[in-house]
């Protein structure tokens, strides 16, 4: 316990605000609350909420070895004392004048020979009992286990033997102990068992632990091991015991004795206190020598007892309470959690409390839980419908889009934007770069014309790269004869990108009237008349801001705009330019602003277009392509590529294309939101041959399986799987199940794909289908007929027949997903365990109201068996 | 029981009382400095005839070879009982009695010399190295046998040691009865917290280096009253100290330990011839009367003689009993 003049500290076992401090003396202090009228002037501040008051000391008793506080309420403050002589003393503090202490207080015990105490130990059950541990001699015990009670012994020395102790007479010395245990060794440390106080376990010098139970002495278990010091019982779990020896700490299993449980990692310094925490379970700190750090072992979530060969999962913390003094000792306190004080070799002491280790858990949907000490905290969603869209978590939105069929809109595919909630402009501009993909390869395809069929998934960026033959024309204002000097470029590849921006439907003719005719259903006006401005169609600009301004809700102000543009000149120096360049930047819509940009700006300087982030990549891309010279526009597509990637920002897409550029900004764009499902959806579409494979889209594509699979959404994971197999046919699954015939052993489905003259297979479960509806009761191979189902009796191959309220008539008139669903119906599937089965669709209905297999006579109850049996998805077909 | 067999590799020797002053300096720092030498064991007894200093070979290295220190020429390895189960604690004879016929008589038939050395703590029994596989031999009958290593307990077994007895090939006779020398004063069997000796440290060198002093000249005659005897061990961190009450005078009461019922001890010394170390016997020939009449005794073996103390009361008997002895053994 104590060693040397190294403080030691003691918490009152039944006073939580009072310890002791002992090194040469004893010191009593209570411990109270910083600054409150408790705490008197001359009181020791111990943390910032904390100080402690010093009630009494006690210097009565010299050469102190160890120290411990009599257990019970009542006396209260009664300490024994192990000397370096092994006289054990009663002594008490700051009492008042206590009949029942008063008449312990000074009694001692004294063992025949004398050598030093090293630990003492009240029996937790029978207060009179205290344990002493001795060094060795070689005549006498080491552990004398005295009564309290009992008075003095005068039997026991001979009055004329006695040289040596003069003050037998006062009553106050007893030599006889209840118990001697342990001869020729050494006891170093020793504690009662709390699960059986009449044993006691011991730690001795010949290296060895020994339990002793005092109804039988001769009895005793022990095991050789240097973990010798410091032995002391978990009190939240009464078999488990620590024991230490220079750095090492074992840990031992009283129900396993023979051998440490597990040994901690050693420590550089020799250990000096080892003490369980008595607030929190499996929570053991440790302090070595010079050391300004206490190390802490979590151990609760160790499984008791342990296999034989699985090692534990420690979890190993530290702690520094004062930050540069060195620790002499510290104690838990008795009740309040994770606490301790702690005192330094110059007794300046440290109030202090571990902070409890937090552990987190997300769930896969979007609630979020800790726990911390005795605490649990859990974190939800705002259901509320308060709160936008757009700020909810990504794994909420993903679930939404799952169930809204998101992504699997192949024909249509800009509506995949609508059903993913249609707010997201970066989600829009995604999915219409890909339709507006797709329509091109389609259009293509129609015209037998491929040489631009690979470069359109590649992205604007790579086939502005690859333009050639650009013309620079300059373009009249329609509805003007005036010339304007603004260069116009036209090449093939850039009215494809003019395609791709969704400008115009299809090249090379460039005609913009369809796509303002659609912005302007969307009452997109001031994007409208942008396009049209753009497209040198003054007229038209104003014109469609002149129908938004009277449209329903529309914004009078439109008027007013649509006034300053028709006020444009080209003159150089007119007021209008001037007034027009510097109040442009007051207008809050991005694309009126860029308006008047377009026309202020000199031909070819076009940055204050180019660069209004607030305007739609498209458009800016659309405008680049047409007013950007061929040095000017990879430059630019580059720059604005690059910006997108780092962004993570999905109309980039548009730049990028499916390539492994695009694979980059979509890793940008998942790692700030998480949303592998776009991810997913959007890297499905391209090549399968170089972006199908790149490590992050499979991650991705896992992971959203896994999420659908955590959320029980299997039914859209087995969708997502089939949409994903008719994109990327290297993802099939290969066969998994096979059914084989009972007699001749060959798969029934192998011998039916060995025939293809029968146009049949069912080669893949859930996959391409099932067996047909065609009767196949017998096996293609031997021609023996396959088994019975258990509940219809008919044999398999048979068609289920149908429900009460379905005839044939009405099962050819359902739709396709009704008939997938009866055709899986017809499907084999039997109990692993008893091997009965039968149609799904039969099984299927039997298990929902029975556990037990349909088979008369059998018991097997096959719906228990199956785990996942009772699993119910939780999104629907 | 168990026997241990101790990790320390010790070396006997002895330091005349002529060539002391030119080992002060090794045996002060090796019992005052503790935390300067690896030295775990390390006894030193004062007779008439020299000092016997036992000690490991760590400790050994500090003495300078010279004509003042005789070495005994083989490493002794030293041997410990454990009584680990439960010796009830009905008989009161302690020491070399207790282990008298487990280990002292066994050992002396197979013609193994043996070293004894008792301390406060407990009995060393010192054997030579060599004669380690026949001791575990010997003894594995009746003991389980550790060896330490490193801190740790390893089970030995017969097997390991040796693959048969070998005995001893000299024929000692076996009724060589050395005389026996009882001097008079009495001594005491002591310990001390090894953290206060620095308190005693001014003593204890007084007494051990300077006690030829006031009485020169002391003769080792057979009918010598009184003679110097001291004995200081610090073995494993452990003090022990023998002297006569004489000596004891000298130290402050409230330091060292000793029994609480003071108990006091008289030696018997025996031989007259100093004995050598080839001898086997001599411990067995004075402990097995001792055991069957259930004495207790300490014993300590020196260089030139061996010393067994016994409790004051019980002389008397003994010294009939080792009379009784010589007579029977001479006629």
């Amino acid at each position: 316990m104590s060693s040397g003049y190294k403080p030691d500290i003691l918490w009152s076992p039944h006073h939580a605000d009072r310890y002791v401090i002992c090194d040469t003396e004893l010191s009593l202090y209570r411990i109270g609350p910083a600054g409150s009228s408790e705490t008197k002037a001359g009181a020791l501040p111990l943390s910032e909420e904390t100080a402690a008051t010093l009630l009494a000391i006690n210097s009565d008793t010299p050469y102190m070895k160890c120290v411990a506080w009599y257990p019970k309420q009542e006396p209260e403050c009664l300490l024994a004392v192990g000397q370096a002589n092994g006289r054990v003393v009663l002594t008490s503090l700051g009492q008042s004048h206590n009949s029942k202490c008063k008449e312990l207080v000074g009694k001692e015990f004294v063992p025949k020979h004398a050598r030093q105490c090293n630990t003492l130990a009240w029996n937790p059950v029978d207060s009179n009992w205290l344990a002493a541990g001795l060094d060795k001699h070689r005549a006498d015990f080491s552990v004398l286990i005295w009564d309290i009670s009992s008075k003095f012994s005068p039997e026991a020395v001979p009055a004329e033997k006695v040289r040596l102790s003069g003050d037998v007479d006062s009553g106050l010395v007893v030599t006889k102990p209840l118990y001697e245990l342990g001869q020729n060794d050494a006891c170093l440390s020793l504690c009662w068992l709390p699960r059986d106080h009449q044993k006691l376990l011991l730690a001795g010098m010949h290296r060895n632990l020994a339990i002793f139970d005092l109804r039988n002495t001769s009895q005793k278990t022990f095991v050789n091991t240097k973990a010798i010091q410091g032995v002391t019982v978990d009190p939240h779990f009464q078999d488990r015991v620590a024991s230490f020896f220079e750095g090492q700490v074992a840990i031992w299993d009283l129900r396993k004795f023979e051998k440490p449980v597990f040994t901690l990692t050693e420590q550089p310094k020799p250990l000096t206190k080892v003490a369980w925490c008595p607030t929190r379970m499996g929570l053991l700190a440790t302090l070595t020598r010079d050391s300004n750090i206490i190390r802490l072992y979590d151990m609760q979530h160790t499984p008791m007892p342990f296999g034989d060969e699985v090692e534990p999962t420690i979890i190993e913390r530290s702690v520094q309470p004062c930050s540069e003094s060195i620790i002499s000792s510290f104690a838990w306190h008795p009740s309040a959690q994770n606490r301790m004080v702690v005192v330094s070799p110059n007794r300046v002491m440290n109030d202090f409390t571990v902070f409890e280790r937090i552990s987190l858990a997300w769930s896969s949907t979007t609630a979020l839980m800790w726990a911390c000490g005795r605490h649990l905290y859990e974190c939800t969603e705002d259901a509320g419908q308060g709160v936008a869209a757009a700020e909810k978590d990504i794994a909420t939105k993903m679930r939404e889009r799952a169930q809204s069929h998101y992504g699997h809109d192949t024909v249509q595919v800009w509506r995949n934007h609508v059903l993913a909630g249609g707010d997201d402009p970066q989600l829009r501009s995604l999915w219409y770069t890909l339709h507006f993909m797709k329509q091109y390869t389609e259009n293509v395809e129609q015209k037998q014309q491929s040489n631009k069929q690979s470069l359109i998934y590649s992205g604007i960026k790579n086939i502005v790269k690859s333009s050639s033959g650009t013309t620079e024309t300059r373009r009249c204002w329609s509805g003007s004869d005036r010339q304007t000097d603004v260069p116009w470029y036209h090449s093939e590849e850039r009215s494809l990108a003019l395609q791709l921006c969704g400008w115009i439907s299809r090249g090379p003719d460039i005609d913009v009237e369809p796509f303002l005719k659609s912005l302007e259903q969307e009452g997109e006006w001031e994007r409208a008349a942008a396009v049209a401005l753009f497209n040198l169609d003054i007229r038209r600009a104003i014109q469609i801001l002149n129908k938004g301004a009277s449209a329903e809700k529309g914004d009078l102000n439109l008027n007013v705009v649509a006034m300053a543009l028709s006020g444009y000149t080209d003159e150089k120096n007119s007021l209008w330019r001037e007034m027009c360049s510097s109040l442009r930047l007051q207008l809050k819509k991005p694309y009126l602003c860029v308006m008047f940009a377009f026309l202020t700006s000199e031909p070819g300087a076009y940055d204050a277009v180019l660069y209004e982030s607030r305007v739609a990549v498209r458009d800016r891309v659309a405008f680049a392509c047409m007013f950007l010279n061929d040095a000017q526009l990879p430059r630019y597509i580059d720059k604005l590529a690059n910006e997108m990637k780092e962004a993570g920002n999905l109309e980039g897409i548009l730049l990028t294309g499916l390539t492994k550029d695009g694979v980059d900004l979509m890793e940008s764009y998942v790692d700030q939101t998480g949303d592998v499902q776009t991810a997913s959806f959007c890297m499905l579409k391209g090549s399968p041959g170089e972006v199908l494979k790149d490590p992050r889209v499979q991650c991705w594509i896992e992971n959203y399986r896994n999420l659908l699979d955590a959320w029980r959404f299997w039914h859209k994971r087995a969708e997502f799987d089939i949409h994903r197999s008719k994109l990327d046919s290297s993802s099939k699954p290969l066969a998994q199940v096979f059914v084989s015939c009972n007699f001749c052993g060959k798969s029934i489905s192998y011998s039916c794909s060995a025939m293809p003259h029968q146009g049949r297979g069912f080669s893949q479960y859930g996959v391409s289908g099932s067996p047909t509806k065609s009767k196949v009761t017998s096996c293609p191979g031997c021609r023996k007929p396959l088994p019975r189902c258990a509940l219809c009796l008919m044999n398999m191959g048979t068609p289920v027949s149908s429900c009460p309220g379905t005839g044939k008539a009405d099962e050819k008139a359902d739709l396709t997903r009704d008939k997938k669903l009866a055709q899986f119906n017809n499907w084999f599937t039997w109990c692993h365990n008893c091997r009965h089965g039968g149609h799904a669709g039969h099984m299927l209905s039997w298990f929902r109201d029975h556990s037990e297999c349909p088979v008369s006579a059998c018991t097997c109850k096959c719906m228990q068996l199956d785990t996942t049996g009772n699993l119910v998805p939780s999104d629907s077909v | 029981m168990d026997l241990h067999i101790l990790d320390h590799k010790l070396r006997v020797t002895s330091i005349s009382k002529t060539g002391l002053q030119q080992y002060t300096h090794p045996l002060i720092k090796l019992i005052f400095l503790r935390n300067r030498t690896r030295c775990k064991f390390f006894s030193l007894t004062e007779t008439p005839e020299n000092y016997t200093v036992v000690l490991d070979e760590e400790g050994f290295k500090e003495l300078q070879p010279s004509e003042h220190l005789q070495v005994e020429g083989s490493t002794w390895l030293p041997l410990n009982v454990v009584s680990n189960g439960n010796t009830s604690s009905s008989s009161q004879a302690v020491g070399v009695t207790k282990i008298a016929k487990s280990v002292i008589a066994p050992l002396a038939e197979q013609h193994v010399s043996v070293f004894m050395l008792s301390t406060y703590q407990t009995d060393f029994i010192l054997v030579r190295e060599k004669d380690l596989s026949v001791v575990v031999e010997t003894l594995v009958e009746e003991f389980n046998i550790f060896r330490e290593e490193g801190g740790e307990s390893v089970p030995v077994h017969s097997q390991d040691a040796c693959n048969g007895l070998q005995r001893n090939g000299r024929e000692v006779p076996h009724a060589t009865v050395h005389p026996v020398l009882i001097p008079e004063n009495q001594f005491c069997v002591m310990s001390l917290d090894p953290d206060t000796l620095p308190a005693i440290a001014t003593t204890l060198i007084d007494v051990l280096f300077y006690s030829n002093s006031p009485k020169e000249g002391a003769s080792v005659d057979q009918d010598m009253k009184c003679i110097k005897f001291f004995s200081f061990s610090l073995i494993d961190g452990y003090v022990s100290l023998v002297m006569d009450t004489e000596a004891q005078r000298q130290f402050p009461a409230d330091l060292l330990f000793t029994s609480s019922s003071g108990e006091l001890w008289r030696m018997a010394r025996i031989g007259g011839q100093p004995l050598g170390f080839d001898e086997c016997g001599i411990v067995a020939q004075i402990s097995q009367p001792l055991a069957d009449s259930d004495i207790s005794a300490y014993y300590i073996s020196t260089f030139s003689f061996d010393h067994a103390l016994v409790p004051e009361e019980d002389i008397v008997s003994v010294t009939e009993m080792l009379q009784a002895q010589r007579k029977d053994m001479s006629c």
